[in-house]
């Protein structure tokens, strides 16, 4: 009886703030046991870090919204960086190197988003498909070695440059928040992606472009996967064709489900995967300053996630 | 042949969470945890390979059992479930590695004959006095193995009351459940059955490099994702069989060499395999297709 009692009181109010809960015990003990994460360096250094993976994430959340998954973000990364480097070799404007590095992504994600919504393809296996052919078209595009990025300030401004005291990474990862924030709040896109999640055909008979949105959303996670792949070009100052590893699409999906976005599509948000986004971060930041060892930060990185869902899974 | 067998053995057992409309991302990270631990009980503890074989294969079942169970008891989705136990299991590989734990363990070969021996290639060519007509290449004990495991699993699928509550799981959860059917244990037992085949995949890659490293099966859980949806097993769950897997991973492997002694570089053959990807699903959308229409018109008339 008295179990029930807690577990339905666990339901109610514990489960729909489990990650954030989870946050701040985690931020607790990490202060405490080792009192310079806190240090103003040491969180500008998360945000930093997180950058990459955000915009990814944020970009991505629409996506898994509407019921798809985008595996091919990793090699997207990579092509970005390599387009960009042979456009800075041939002194393009900075404009144009960068338009050139986010078209990748943008034709990329439009193949995704056609193919899964116009031949009805599952999108799982599609953009499996797609981090095969990405890979190795990126591998042909830069070959095996590394490709220095060097005397380029105006490129090298975007991963290593400080602006009013913070790295300029960190305005483009909140500018993207913020947009896509917006898009989802006070635009019909934010509707219908969450509309076609939920029930795709419902969506499409109220006479909704469902295939048109379905594109879009795939058109907008490739270009923040170009992005991303732009930005950590210009931080590491090389571009490299196997750059975004197997393992990296996996660590964005996990951001976007730990901010308790529905992998069945549907339920989702934006800000939610920000949260997801920096408890990631976060955790990897802290354990990393308590120098735990990278096979207990796997298995811990394992265990949380699954306790973290699966206190959400009580709330439905 | 001989390399391919290891991947048609991931293949079928990737296609049982498939049947039950899950995934199992973690099989690649089993590969490397039970690689692990038979390289541990080898040669740490000096045990013999009769004994070490058993144990790697109920490791590998655990492995495959506990995605189940998060999935049935936690109701995570199998994609996130085993998207967890990937980063797990790789890390506990990490953990128990005796090369890290044993110095100059690491360049120690594995000399067990129990282990060593099934890398072992039988002229099958010569006893049947093909041999004599054509030129037959040696075959692996893997290959049989992989034929074992077809027929076992094949067996287990199409003649026992569990494959018929497995295409019933994945056909219609709700229905399977209410139709008394124990989808909780089909569940389970169809991650174990991937976890099981992922050990058996992990000894032969054990004998044939004679060691395990911690990257062991990284990356495998996509390739063998592919070939048994190549394989026809549909990821809406409840269609398919044992022989499509095994086939699409020989189909991927015999293009791929095939291509690599043309001379084509790795980067295309990449490229191809997604194209052969992209195609498969298409084709099994398109008779997907054209059996509702062919329902549609059943039922006009």
């Amino acid at each position: 009886m008295a179990a029930a009692a807690v577990s339905a009181a666990l339901a109610r109010h514990a489960a729909p703030n489990a990650l954030s809960i989870a946050m701040a015990v985690i931020i607790v003990a990490i202060t405490l046991l080792e009192p310079a994460f806190m240090s103003a360096d040491n969180l500008v250094g998360i945000v930093r870090q997180v950058a990459i993976i955000g915009i990814m994430a944020t970009c991505m959340t629409f996506v898994i919204m509407t019921g798809g998954i985008d595996l091919s973000v990793g090699p997207v990364l990579a092509l970005a960086g390599l387009v960009s480097f042979y456009c800075l070799q041939a002194d393009f404007p900075l404009v144009v190197v960068i338009a050139a590095g986010l078209s990748v992504g943008f034709i990329v994600g439009l193949m995704n988003g056609l193919t899964i919504a116009f031949l009805g393809l599952p999108p799982i296996i599609v953009t499996l498909a797609m981090l095969s052919i990405v890979r190795g078209t990126a591998l042909i595009v830069g070959g095996p070695e590394q490709h220095l990025i060097r005397n380029e300030p105006a490129y090298s401004f975007i991963g290593t440059g400080n602006l009013l005291g913070l790295p300029f990474a960190v305005y483009i990862f909140a500018a993207i928040a913020v947009l896509m924030i917006l898009v989802q709040r006070h635009t019909p896109l934010g509707l219908l992606v969450a509309a076609i999640g939920n029930n795709e055909r419902a969506a499409w008979l109220s006479g909704h472009r469902v295939r048109l949105t379905k594109t879009a959303v795939y058109a907008i996670s490739g270009t923040g996967a170009a992005l991303a792949g732009i930005i950590l070009s210009s931080q590491v100052h090389t571009a490299l064709a196997t750059y975004g590893p197997f393992g990296t699409e996996l660590d964005v999906i996990a951001a976007v489900v730990l901010g308790g976005t529905s992998i069945m599509g549907g339920n989702g948000s934006v800000a939610r995967t920000l949260l997801g986004v920096f408890f990631l971060g976060i955790l990897n930041n802290g354990m990393n300053i308590l120098n735990v060892p990278i096979d207990i930060q796997l298995i811990a990185k394992g265990a949380i996630i699954v306790v973290a869902l699966a206190v959400a899974a009580r709330r439905g | 042949m001989s390399g391919f067998s290891f991947m048609a053995i991931l293949a079928m057992g990737q296609a049982f969470p498939i049947l039950v409309r899950g995934i199992d991302l973690s099989i690649g990270a089993t590969v490397g945890l039970v690689g692990m631990v038979v390289f541990d009980l080898s040669l740490i503890f000096g045990m013999p390979g009769y004994g070490i074989i058993p144990l790697a294969l109920v490791a590998g079942t655990l492995a495959g059992a506990l995605n189940g169970v998060l999935i049935v008891y936690l109701r995570l989705q199998p994609f996130i479930a085993t998207l967890a136990t990937l980063a797990a299991f790789r890390g506990l590989t990490y953990t128990i590695s005796g090369r890290q734990l044993v110095p100059g363990l690491s360049t120690t070969p594995i000399r067990d004959p129990w282990i060593t021996g099934i890398e072992t290639y039988f002229d099958v060519g010569g006893w049947l006095g093909l041999s004599r007509l054509v030129n037959m290449p040696w075959v692996p004990l893997s290959f049989f193995i992989m034929l074992a495991v077809f027929a076992v699993l094949q067996i287990l699928l199409l003649a026992t009351r569990f494959g018929r509550d497995t295409f019933a799981t994945g056909g219609n959860h709700e229905a399977a459940r209410l139709a008394g059917i124990q989808v909780k244990a089909v569940t389970i037992a169809a991650y174990a059955i991937s976890g099981f085949c992922a050990a058996i995949a992990a000894l032969i890659m054990v004998a044939r490099f004679t060691t395990a490293t911690e990257a062991l099966g990284t990356g495998m859980e996509l390739t063998a994702i592919a070939a048994a949806v190549i394989g026809g097993v549909s990821l809406a769950g409840g269609i398919g069989s044992m022989f499509g897997p095994a086939l699409g991973a020989f189909l991927l492997g015999a293009i791929l060499i095939g291509l690599t002694l043309q001379g084509v570089p790795q980067f295309v053959q990449q490229i191809i395999t997604g194209l052969i990807l992209l195609a498969a699903v298409g084709y099994d959308r398109l008779l997907l297709v054209r059996r509702q229409r062919r329902l549609a018109m059943a039922a006009a008339v």
